[in-house]
């Protein structure tokens, strides 16, 4: 008998678990960082009006939504895209690709330029996400890895970074 | 050579070239399936005999549906359902579109219109949202430089609502480019000048930037070779049919690779002075091409390098020392501006308080470039730049670009 290879499904749920955990943390932590970040508070005004994004992966992976409330309000929104008017849709083409992508070994402007990850709608509101998304990864992220995930590694005071760092994580583990 | 680890590549434009390629036209359309073209053009074009040229080409051989030269320097979505009626009210089954990028635009728009029997074109507006091949389109550029020929988005503007609809999808692409050289050859210098350097920024900056791939970059390499070969020459001998046709073979490389491998920071300001400043594209590629490359040069030497080979020919390639051939790129495009400026009589702009309207009034002033700065943070072209690109960013390359001086390196932050 010749060699053959294993089929695991396993291995496909786990990292489907993964990606969907880290949409989860992400999506939770732009909630919190869109209130205690000063930069991240002004992308997010300059956005219109119930403004709603959403990245995930396709065909049917798991997704996040993030978007503004009536009263303005930053808010992590689940995972159920049906029967809401997406203005800025990220979709990343396959499990792989979003491995890639949340293991932080490629940035989210590297995926899109590589043709793994797709943006569709309003692009200016797509280029203030890719900036939001930044900048909660130079939080979520030490240095070391976030120096990979994005284009330029900023200079935030450490203050910023740390005080910041903690609130988010926390904000973002507790959900407020 | 820089492999990534996906990308993807398509290019399926059928391209006849040559100094009577337009003749080919009737056997093009017969393989399509069509015997009705509509010609869409301006009045520019039109009022410069080419429809004339068009015309006497294909004229034998088919019925010409209509001929309609009303479109606008800027698309509009009320010129794109007018011209939709015309085409069924003509029973056209095709569309030949002559002109540059705003005829392009326009005769894109009218394909999504009569070929999905749409009403309201924002149905399909967006990436992706045209599922299936459009009705036959020939795509004649006028100018050596846009490359919207071989590309695969539209821009209509809805000037009552005051938006923009973006359309991509590889149906947009045209199904056959011609490239003739009487369709170039009373183009004025100063208009060939700075439409062939926007050509050549599509090709160095497909190179450059983030996007690139190996098939796209072969093209970018051959496109910066005959365009940096013929432009300056034609420029000087408006008439060399030669030098014409090389021009419009090296656009249409340069726009294959830039419509696969995108475009970085040039364009997202030089959209922006467009949309705010309305300079027009060619010139502010012209202008801000050196200054693209010095921006993002810590980050891409390597490849800006590779690219002088085929800009400045082997010899002064051979010449120059490894380490400093990407330096050599920038000063070679830097004297590619100053020989066009000299050759146009002063009329292609080596910097923004150099550019003047009509009446002779500055189109940029300091005071506009805040307001530029902040329509650039939205161009869509700045994810592909190899650095990022924040207001301040923006506003040292345009304060820099805009005095003509070159950027000072040491304020570039590199994180
Ligand atoms: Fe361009």
């Amino acid at each position: 008998m010749g060699e053959y290879k294993d089929i695991t499904p396993g291995k496909k749920r786990i990292k489907r678990l993964y990606t969907a955990i880290m949409l989860w943390f992400v999506g939770r932590s732009i909630q919190a960082a869109a209130k205690i970040d000063d930069d991240v508070k002004k992308e997010f005004e300059e956005l219109p009006d119930q403004f709603l994004f959403s990245l995930g992966v396709t065909p049917d992976g798991p997704r996040m939504l993030v978007g503004k409330d009536v009263n303005g309000r930053v808010k992590y929104l689940g995972s159920n895209p049906k029967g809401r008017k997406i203005n800025v849709d990220m979709t990343i083409k396959n499990l792989e690709a979003a491995i890639l992508l949340f293991t932080f070994q490629e940035s989210t402007a590297i995926s899109s330029c590589h043709d793994r990850l797709t943006v569709d709608g309003d692009i200016p509101s797509a280029c203030s996400v890719v900036r939001i998304l930044d900048m909660v990864e130079v939080y979520l992220l030490p240095k070391i890895v976030a120096k990979l995930a994005v284009k330029r590694y900023p200079q935030w005071s450490t203050e910023r970074k740390l005080m910041g760092r903690t609130k988010i994580y926390l904000r973002a583990i507790l959900g407020f | 050579m820089h492999i990534p680890g996906y990308f993807e590549f398509c290019c399926r434009v059928k391209t006849l070239a040559g100094h009577n390629a337009l003749e080919s036209i009737p056997e093009a359309l017969a393989q399509l399936q069509a015997k009705t073209p509509l010609i869409l053009t301006d009045k520019g074009v039109a009022g410069a005999g080419l429809i004339d040229i068009v015309i006497n080409a294909i004229k034998d051989k088919m019925t010409i549906g209509s001929i309609e030269d009303d479109i606008p320097p800027d698309s509009d979505l009320r010129v794109v359902n007018h011209l939709a009626g015309v085409y069924r009210e003509k029973n056209c089954d095709a569309i030949i579109a002559v002109g540059g990028g705003s005829v392009m635009d326009t005769a894109k728009g009218v394909n999504i219109v009569v070929s999905e029997n749409a009403d309201d074109l924002i149905k399909f507006c967006g990436a992706g949202a045209i599922k299936r091949p459009l009705n036959p389109m020939i795509a004649i550029p006028t100018t050596s430089g846009t490359g919207s020929e071989v590309t695969l988005v539209a821009v209509i503007a809805d000037h009552e609502k005051n938006r923009k609809m973006l359309f991509t999808s590889y149906f947009l692409l045209p199904d056959v480019a011609v490239l003739d050289s009487r369709m170039t050859l009373t183009l004025p210098p100063f208009l060939t000048s700075s439409t062939g350097m926007d050509a050549m920024t599509h090709a160095i900056e497909a190179y450059t930037c983030l996007a690139k791939n190996p098939l796209s970059d072969t093209h970018a390499l051959a496109g910066i070779e005959l365009l940096s070969q013929n432009l300056l020459n034609v420029v000087q001998n408006p008439d060399d049919q030669e030098g014409r046709l090389a021009l419009a073979k090296g656009a249409n490389l340069a726009g294959i690779a830039f419509s696969n491998s995108m475009v970085g920071m040039v364009h997202t300001l030089g959209h922006s002075i467009g949309s705010v400043c309305h300079v027009p594209h060619g010139t502010c590629m012209s202008i801000l091409l050196p200054y693209g490359l010095e921006y993002n040069l810590h980050k891409n030497s390597e490849f800006v390098a590779e690219v002088l080979y085929p800009l400045a020919g082997p010899e002064i390639f051979a010449k120059t020392p490894k380490n400093q051939r990407a330096e050599k790129v920038i000063e070679y495009v830097r004297k590619m501006n100053q020989d066009l400026y000299d050759a146009t009589g002063g009329r292609h702009s080596r910097c923004f308080k150099e550019v003047l309207n009509r009446d002779g009034k500055q189109m940029v002033t300091k005071e506009d470039l805040p307001k530029i700065s902040k329509t650039a943070l939205g161009d869509g072209s700045i994810f592909y730049n190899p650095e990022e690109l924040d207001y301040d960013d923006c506003m040292m390359v345009l304060n820099a670009a805009w005095e003509g001086t070159p950027l000072n390196r040491n304020k570039i932050k590199k994180g």
